[in-house]
């Protein structure tokens, strides 16, 4: 009971009591899992790479079990950070998506693309609203596989490949400075990608049953390094009564990532030797857990009570220690655990009614409960080995007070939301829906906020005869303004009289406005059906991201050194085609397509004034007009736009081709018009020596970075400014089913033979490995925000079913 | 079957109720505290949680004053009498305070003073607001009155360093109030708060405590602020009423230091005078300090080179001493044309000096004041004030001309918050 929070008792009656059901918002694009070419890295998002317009998953890293960063028409001040992720949920319940600090493991890493039936990618307004101040950035709804009728069906899986370093020439050896023979040490191709999956499951009058295991192990291509997960997982549906039904869903997941120290956390080593790591030790451990229960009771054939409660709970912990050699004399050992839950409990009242065989009307009205809480406890402690001692000291004694930080941190957040869904129907030609939504949060005074949204879409099919649709929605919806600060916040200032009494003050004062960030979003679409195999759909939006909250320095009379105020207006608008053929269809051969693309445009709509003096000071050199994901840097004493770091067109190429029992398939994924900036390497000068003029090189741009300290600020020069377009070959997939095998053996449904290709060609004009692999666009000269390179995978595995 | 269902049916029905009452708690469940940061609505409940602001108010003169040794800085390291081990001294000596050094910038931005003047105005809002049970006449009277006398020691600071400042008090905060103005208002503040403070503070036990009393404002530590600030604005008569009340009972008599101790948002020095950090060159000490001085002994370490100074207490800073209430009568009094009084406080000051003060004059009783001021105070950071009170800036630091004096070069340059934020601008002299 530890884990749970003190109000789950008493909300734990209101999911029993009341009805539930998850909010079954309807969703825009869905794609069935076992029909794309999966990937063999570990992370849901990786298989959706490509699929679908607007969904921007982008392979920044090669680490293992690290999250590619995903994004779905999501916007916020810092592009890069978790605020604009896209709600996730499993099955309709909201899981914990985003990594945590501790480990960096990615949640959506615990689940195997074998478990998963389809995905639903849910993008406009009128389905988000729904969701709140939860799915500002989009959502993503993973269902998944159950029990199919029949007394028991096994299916079995399993792959193994290897890692292989490509593209890695001497001239683009940007790694390590380019220090070719460090980089050799740390990077190597070979490494073993292996994964084995049982799904056992059945099904009949009484509900339906599924359960399995699944084991993954990536090497990794840096060497001393891996990532392993084993999962066990369990979905249930069970027949009360045949009106009393009740869904259970569970899924454990375990999993491991081991880090090394040169080439993970020291990108720029200055010498080709690399130090002994075999007393280095990084061993970080998630245990997530991930429960919902679901029940539904048919009152009368058009009403229904249904309730859903879900806990996604992860525990993260890492041991770290670093011996003497690495650290010149000190050893430094560290210990985190942080464990993080998120309870939901949704409930609703579902009503359907015909008023006669063309109108229709399906109501539903539910709550929703969003409790998060999360603690921190970590213990850390150097010690220099002045007094002599061993280079190779592994376990680590004799930390006094003054060495050893201990940290403990909790964070709690609360949510309460009510909503109504109305969808009205007429034939097939119209659906109207209307949301409305109050979301109250425990971050604010003033807690509650309303979110409305109307849509429509309507056919031309009947009425012109025109195999046309055209849809338009528009709504509001929100985004949490973190910290919560309306009551102000005291600080520990100081020891006095002995240290017995401590000194406290004001560190900001109450900030009663505090609200969530309002999201305004209008969407139009167009899908034509161009002949009954091939659709084209078309679809605009535009969103308006306005209030976010920052903190504004004060002047120096004012006696503290900030408050919290919210101000500032972002846009982000684009366009998404997507054209679905199925070309041709015989019984011996198939070939399916899926091309979409996304041409985004975000800007600087409103910006507050006097930007200098807030937290947000970084887009000081943005006007308006400008993408928020711009880079600034100086030029001479100037600051200046030198490019954008964002793709404004991006999509993918998918098409799968069968001839008789051999079916190919294979994504191409590309963006363009996003460019790259790298440091220099070699421009680098303290501005207290160099004085006021950063000295320029010839060879490279003129622009430059100030980094450092206020106390010693550092000019960075700036290398090149380059396009970061590409195309990338990044799935393939050749399945040979082997018919003769499962005519032989009636109880064989079915066996595969396949041969998976990951991540083969790249063509970019980029002077790096991977266009994508820096976080924010920019490749530091410390390569601290670089990820490592992407490998090319090749697998071999097979799947039969009984 | 249906049966079942119906009983199912009641039976969520009978739970109908409790749904309602729970839907009812939202705003509890919306109502989170948390444990991981200290919110200020509400805190202040209790005596001892009212006693930690009026300690944050410490804290911030003491961080004001110790960061960068300011305190020397702006006293006796100007005025060439000490020497600090840092990097920045020399422009602080060679009157270069516009230099592009970081801590020399720290230094020119008032901004800790600030700090000190709305802590100090907090915690005047918690006394006003708190109720009889929270706090007790005695600690509602010495709270008070610590907050003003240290919102009047800010001030005091804050105009002799910069000389007219911005207001931080709610009626006009952000005007400029002339110099003059806010040692009014300092006077005014540390007046009250005399009224307020006991001679001696008691401890938690309820038991008068002299360590205590040592390290917060008293009443003696009020009147020596209030006769100091009474003289800064040349008011010898009125110091000198102020100062009478101070000898009745000299048991009682407490000055004041700042508690040394770790502050949790800036590294300051917990031993500000150590002889590592802090000393006086042997020729210096020998010309202020003639030989057969009998206070050298008392108050330096001497070695070949250079003196370091004698702490007594390591565990706080003296500012308003003890020592300084003959000082500060001398010259109440001799400012009030009473010379006769005036000579027989400062020989009562100055036991043990080589000097003989008997004979001293209405013209040079003020060299024979600064000088004993200048020695019995060293450490407090008093010295440059000195001059510039008995108007012997230029005298002593001969890098500042009578006219360069005249266009502020006595007091301290603003710093580029201190102009960008509150849009003032520089003074005249510090401006070229």
């Amino acid at each position: 009971m530890k884990l749970l929070p003190k109000h789950f008792c008493k909300f734990a009656g209101v999911f029993l009591a009341s009805s539930i059901g998850m909010s079954q918002v309807h969703s825009q694009d869905v794609l069935v899992m076992d029909s794309l070419a999966t990937s063999s890295r570990s992370g849901i998002e990786n298989s959706l790479l490509g699929t679908v317009a607007g969904l921007r998953v982008k392979s920044w890293t090669g680490t293992s079990g690290i999250q590619s960063i995903i994004n779905l028409r999501g916007l916020s001040l810092d592009p890069t950070n978790d605020s604009a992720l896209p709600l996730i949920l499993i099955n309709g319940v909201p899981v914990i998506t985003n990594p945590s600090s501790v480990t960096g493991i990615n949640p959506l890493s615990y689940y195997s693309p074998e478990q998963i039936e389809r995905v639903e990618i849910i993008k406009s307004i009128d389905r988000l609203a729904a969701y709140g101040v939860q799915a500002p950035n989009g959502a993503i709804n993973l269902i998944m596989k159950g029990g199919r009728t029949g007394p028991l069906h096994l299916r079995a899986s399993a792959s193994a490949g290897v890692n292989v370093l490509n593209d890695f020439d001497y001239r683009k050896d940007a790694f390590y400075d380019f220090n070719t023979i460090a980089r050799r040490k740390t990077l190597g191709s070979g490494s073993i990608v292996h994964e084995q999956n049982v799904l056992v499951d059945g099904g009949g009058d009484y509900g339906s049953y599924l359960f399995g295991l699944n084991n993954y192990s990536d090497e990794g291509l840096l060497k001393s390094t891996k990532f392993g997960r084993q999962s066990l997982f369990l979905n249930a549906k069970y027949h009360i009564t045949p009106k009393f039904t009740a869904h259970f869903y569970n899924n454990l997941a375990l999993t491991n990532r081991d880090s090394r120290y040169a080439g993970e956390y020291n990108r720029d080593l200055p010498l080709p030797v690399i130090g002994d790591e075999t007393f280095f030790m990084d061993k970080k451990r998630n245990i997530a857990f991930l429960s919902s229960v679901g029940l539904g009771y048919q009152l009368t054939p058009g009403l229904s009570i249904n309730s859903v409660a879900g806990i996604s709970y992860e525990g993260a912990s890492r041991d770290l220690y670093i011996p003497s050699n690495i650290l010149k004399g000190s050893i430094y050992a560290s210990s985190e655990a942080y464990r993080r839950q998120l309870i939901t409990i949704n409930s609703s009242v579902n009503y359907l009614h015909s008023f006669s065989d063309d109108w229709k009307m399906d109501v539903k009205v539910g709550h929703e409960l969003r409790a998060t809480d999360n603690r921190l406890t970590s213990v850390d402690g150097a010690r220099s080995l002045e007094s002599g001692g061993s280079n190779y000291v592994k376990v680590v004694t004799g930390y006094n007070a003054s060495q050893t930080d201990a940290l403990s941190d909790h964070d709690v957040e609360q949510l309460i939301g009510f909503y109504g869904i109305g969808k009205w129907s007429y034939r097939d030609d119209l659906k109207l829906d209307i949301v409305l939504r109050t979301d109250g949060s425990s971050l604010y005074e003033k807690k509650w906020a309303f979110y409305p949204a109307i849509g429509l879409v309507y056919s031309l099919a009947n009425t012109l005869k025109l195999p046309l649709s055209v849809n338009l929605s528009v709504g509001k919806m929100g985004m949490l303004n973190r910290p919560q600060a309306y009551n102000g916040e005291l600080v520990a200032k100081g020891d006095y009289y002995n240290g017995n009494i401590l000194g406290v003050g004001q560190l900001y004062p109450a900030f009663r406005d505090a609200k969530s960030v309002d999201v305004l979003q209008i969407d139009a679409g167009l899908s034509f059906r161009i002949k009954p195999s091939i659709t084209l759909s078309v679809n605009y939006f535009n969103k308006t991201y306005s209030d976010f909250i920052y903190r504004r320095y004060t002047s120096n009379i004012q006696g503290f050194d900030y408050q919290y105020e919210t101000g500032g207006k972002l846009g982000l608008s684009g366009f998404e085609f997507t054209l679905n053929s199925s070309w041709i269809h015989t019984d011996h051969f198939t070939w399916t397509s899926n091309l979409n693309l996304a041409a985004y445009n975000n800007k600087v709509k409103e910006l507050p004034g006097d930007i200098l003096n807030t937290s947000i000071s970084h887009l000081r050199g943005l006007s308006k007009g400008d993408p928020v994901t711009s880079v600034v840097a100086y030029e001479g004493s100037q600051q200046k736009v030198i490019g954008n770091t964002e793709a404004k067109l991006f999509g993918g190429f998918s098409n799968t081709l069968r001839l008789r029992n051999l079916s190919l398939a294979f994504t191409l994924s590309y963006a363009s018009k996003a460019d790259v900036v790298t440091e220099s390497f070699d421009s680098r000068y303290n501005v207290n020596a160099a004085g006021s003029e950063f000295p320029l090189k010839s060879a490279e741009t003129p622009y430059y970075f100030i980094q450092g300290t206020d106390r010693q600020p550092v000019y960075q020069g700036i290398r090149t400014i380059e396009p970061g377009s590409f195309i990338r070959l990044n799935r393939v997939v050749l399945t040979y089913h082997l018919g003769a095998l499962v005519k032989k053996f009636p109880s064989v449904e079915d066996v595969q033979l396949f041969l998976k290709g990951e991540n083969l060609l790249t063509l970019s004009r980029y002077s790096g490995i991977n266009p994508e692999e820096n976080i924010g666009g920019i490749r530091r000269a410390d390569l601290s925000n670089t990820g490592t390179p992407l490998p090319a995978v090749f697998s071999l595995g097979f799947k039969i079913a009984f | 079957m249906a049966i079942m269902n119906i009983k199912i049916y009641s039976k969520l029905c009978r739970l109908i109720p409790i749904v309602v009452l729970l839907l009812s708690s939202c705003s509890d469940f919306l109502t989170v505290t948390p444990d991981n940061r200290t919110e200020e609505e509400g805190y202040y409940d209790s005596p001892q949680r009212v006693e930690q602001a009026v300690t944050g108010v410490y804290t911030d003169l003491r961080r004001a004053l110790l960061h960068n040794y300011s305190w020397l800085m702006y006293g006796e390291a100007r005025a060439g009498d000490l020497v600090v081990d840092v990097d920045y001294l020399s422009y602080v000596t060679a009157q270069n305070l516009k230099a592009n050094q970081y801590d020399l910038v720290q230094l020119t931005d008032w901004g800790y003073f600030y700090d000190v003047i709305k802590s100090a105005n907090d915690v005047l809002d918690i006394v006003g607001k708190s109720d009889d049970e929270v706090l007790s006449e005695y600690q509602r009277n010495l709270y008070k009155g610590e907050a003003l006398a240290l919102k009047s020691t800010a001030y005091f600071y804050l105009t002799r360093i910069w000389g007219d400042i911005p207001s931080a008090e709610a009626a006009d905060f952000g005007q400029k109030i002339t110099g003059a103005a806010v040692i009014e208002r300092a006077v005014a503040y540390a007046a009250e708060a005399r009224g307020l403070l006991p001679w001696v503070l008691l401890n938690n036990d309820g038991i008068e405590s002299a360590s205590l009393t040592a390290i917060r404002f008293n009443k003696t530590a009020a009147t020596l602020l209030l006769a100091q600030e009474e003289l800064w604005r040349g008011k010898g008569a009125e110091a000198l009423t102020a100062l009478q009340g101070l000898s009745a009972d000299g048991a009682s008599l407490s000055g004041l230091g700042l508690s040394l101790g770790k502050d949790r948002r800036t590294e300051i020095p917990t031993l500000p005078l150590s002889a590592a950090m802090v000393s006086m060159p042997l020729a210096r000490l020998n010309a202020i300090y003639p030989e057969g001085d009998q206070r050298r002994a008392a108050l330096f370490t001497i070695s070949a080179t250079q003196a370091t100074l004698i702490v007594r207490d390591q565990t706080m800073l003296e500012l308003l001493k003890l020592s300084e209430i003959n000082l500060l009568q001398a010259e109440a009094a001799w400012r009030s044309g009473k010379l006769t009084e005036a000579r027989q406080f400062l020989i009562t000051a100055a036991q043990g000096a080589t000097e003989d003060y008997t004979g001293l004059t209405e013209q040079t009783f003020a060299d024979a004041l600064l000088l004993e001021r200048q020695r019995l105070l060293v450490g407090t950071g008093q010295r440059f004030f000195d001059l510039v009170r008995f108007g012997k800036v230029t005298r002593f630091i001969p890098a500042l001309s009578e006219a360069a004096v005249q266009n502020g070069a006595a007091y301290w340059p603003l710093s580029a918050r201190s102009i960008s934020g509150n849009s003032l601008s520089q003074n005249s002299y510090w401006a070229n």
